[in-house]
């Protein structure tokens, strides 16, 4: 049917006096891959319990796969996949029984998954959860998460505690998923972290959703620091050539030392710098923290300097 | 039908420590029981005579000289019934609100089951390991009274064992619902404890002041007043127990199905 998978019109989640969220609209298309992102405390985990019904909303309508009243459909989770942000495994269970567990829960949708996934991730399923280290408590997340194929997955903070090795498997297997239709909505503190999957990501801060955008988009708004090293101090007029590079912004140069902030194509900056001799050169992507402030200085100029 | 997948699960998971509880049941009841020809010969009747009155009435060691009285006193009223409340309130706390807390409960909660098929085959796994303890008081009592020929009335034993089956399953589930209602196993603990022991003090304390009211509000006074196993069966006083169960296990629920989750 015509319905997103994921529609989120005006949550208001309160905890006694205190508001996480203030009225979140969110919709994410069928097929889509959809990051979700904001510090710590900002309301991801509010907003992603409330979709799974562990909370119920203040105010506000969350719809998740067509169901309006998650309360009386708590069938629908049977369509989602869910990898919670710190998996609790307790007691002398096993991998193998845990996710056997969560199968038959599922109607034992699944399980004919969890040796094959087992093997890709390379999962020992006969050692006791509870022993297991972090990076192995998050494959056995992720193999609960999708070994019933399901038609939604839910991420809260993915490919934390995976190594690095793990995170390129991990990334294969959510692009595998998403190609066979299935939408994704994966939350993180780190924009790069949803950058190599999402389309499109919302900003949360502080309980209200700041930005919906292109994750491209969004990646070339943030720009780079970039800092450039000369062998020698750069003349005046040199200066002056650096000044009138339209992607640069914050431009400082203190004598043979460049830093700017570079927004777009690095084209123009690299060719007038290699017209010097370079010594060092570094561009490191900034921060979601930094584009939050960017953010943050844009809406209240735009109120007028009225505070947040 | 399927078996209902969580009342499985949490058994099995603890069938272990399950075992270890039978054991010491089937020990503790079985050296109880087993002393009595003994004590009977020591005259123990006269012993306690020595004793201040209200404190062997306190204690419920009014009647030792049969071996139904002793039995009554000793096992069902005093060793094997604090230890099933212990037992009872403190897995009835661990198995919701102490899941809930350590997050272990999530796995259950993000899955396709109602909260309220949780919560109910949660409890069941309580009522049915309450269940195995009771029966191996009552087996291993009945054999040894048998074995030993000490005339208990089998038909007082059974009696007494159902409404003991009551008491600790209104007490567990108490200690269960409050937890599931709050999500703080700290709480449910507390409040069964707290209302366990109120209720023994005025079962045990009321008749010895002159105030028999006192016992006939305590549900620890409909399992045992002043001796559960001699009193025979009380049909009012086990559907008391069962009222109030009931009650305990309704509310609990109904708050469970609202509230936040694993906040």
């Amino acid at each position: 049917m015509g319905h997103h998978p994921i529609e989120i019109q005006g949550l208001v989640k309160d905890y006694g006096s205190f508001r996480a969220l203030h009225g979140v609209d969110l919709q994410v298309a069928r097929g889509e891959a959809f990051g979700f992102i904001g510090p710590n405390g900002a309301g991801k985990s509010t907003t992603i319990r409330c979709l799974l019904d562990l909370l119920r909303p203040t105010a506000g309508v969350a719809t998740v796969l067509g169901a309006r009243d998650l309360a009386n459909n708590p069938a629908i989770r049977a369509r989602i996949g869910y990898l919670p942000g710190e998996l609790v495994m307790t007691g002398r269970r096993t991998a193998r029984e845990h996710l056997t567990y969560l199968a038959t829960l599922r109607g034992g949708a699944g399980r004919e998954r969890i040796e094959p996934l087992a093997e890709r991730f390379g999962l020992a399923l006969d050692r006791p959860v509870n022993g297991l280290s972090k990076g192995n408590k998050q494959k056995v997340g992720v193999i609960g998460a999708f070994m019933h194929a399901p038609e939604l997955l839910i991420l809260d903070e993915p490919t934390s505690g995976l190594d690095p090795l793990l995170q390129r498997e991990f990334l294969a297997l959510v692009r595998e998923t998403a190609e066979a239709g299935a939408t994704l909505f994966m939350s993180s503190h780190i924009l790069s972290e949803v950058e190599a999957v999402a389309g499109r990501v919302a900003i949360i801060r502080a309980g209200r959703i700041v930005d919906v955008e292109d994750v491209r988009a969004l990646r070339e708004r943030a720009g780079q620091h970039v800092r450039l090293t000369f062998d020698a101090p750069l003349p005046a007029e040199a200066a002056r050539a650096f000044a009138a590079i339209p992607e640069l912004s914050a431009l400082t140069i203190d004598g043979a030392r460049l830093t700017a902030l570079l927004r777009g194509s690095p084209d123009r900056l690299l060719k007038e710098a290699a017209r010097h001799q370079v010594t060092r050169w570094s561009a490191e992507d900034r921060n979601l923290e930094e584009l939050f402030m960017d953010h943050y200085r844009q809406t209240s100029a735009d109120a007028g300097g009225e505070a947040c | 039908m399927a078996a209902p997948p969580v009342l499985v699960q949490v058994l099995r998971e603890r069938r272990r420590s399950l075992a270890g509880w039978a054991v010491a049941f089937a020990a503790i009841c079985g050296m109880y029981t087993s002393i009595y020809p003994y004590m009977a010969e020591m005259n123990l009747q006269a012993m306690l005579e020595a004793l201040p009155r209200e404190m062997i009435e306190a204690l419920g060691y009014d009647d030792m000289s049969s071996a139904a009285g002793y039995v009554g006193s000793a096992t069902y009223g005093l060793v094997a019934f604090a230890l099933l409340m212990v037992f009872a309130i403190g897995n009835g706390a661990a198995l919701l609100a102490g899941d809930e807390e350590s997050g272990a409960l999530e796995l259950e909660l993000t899955s396709p089951l109602p909260r309220a098929a949780i919560y109910v085959q949660r409890l069941g796994a309580l009522w049915a390991q309450i269940t195995a303890l009771v029966a191996v008081v009552f087996a291993v009592t009945l054999t040894l009274d048998l074995a030993q020929g000490l005339g208990i009335p089998t038909l007082d034993l059974a009696a007494a064992t159902l409404q003991l089956w009551l008491l600790i399953g209104l007490f567990g589930s108490l200690a269960f619902a409050a937890g599931a209602a709050t999500g703080r196993r700290g709480i449910g603990l507390g409040v069964a404890a707290t209302l366990a022991v109120v209720s023994w003090m005025l079962n045990a304390i009321g008749p010895t002041i002159g105030l028999e009211w006192m016992s006939s509000i305590s549900p620890v006074g409909w399992y045992m007043d002043s001796n559960p196993i001699t009193r025979g069966f009380h049909p009012v006083d086990a559907l008391l127990l069962a009222l109030a169960a009931a009650l305990v296990i309704a509310a609990g629920l109904r708050r469970f199905v609202r509230r936040d989750l694993m906040t």
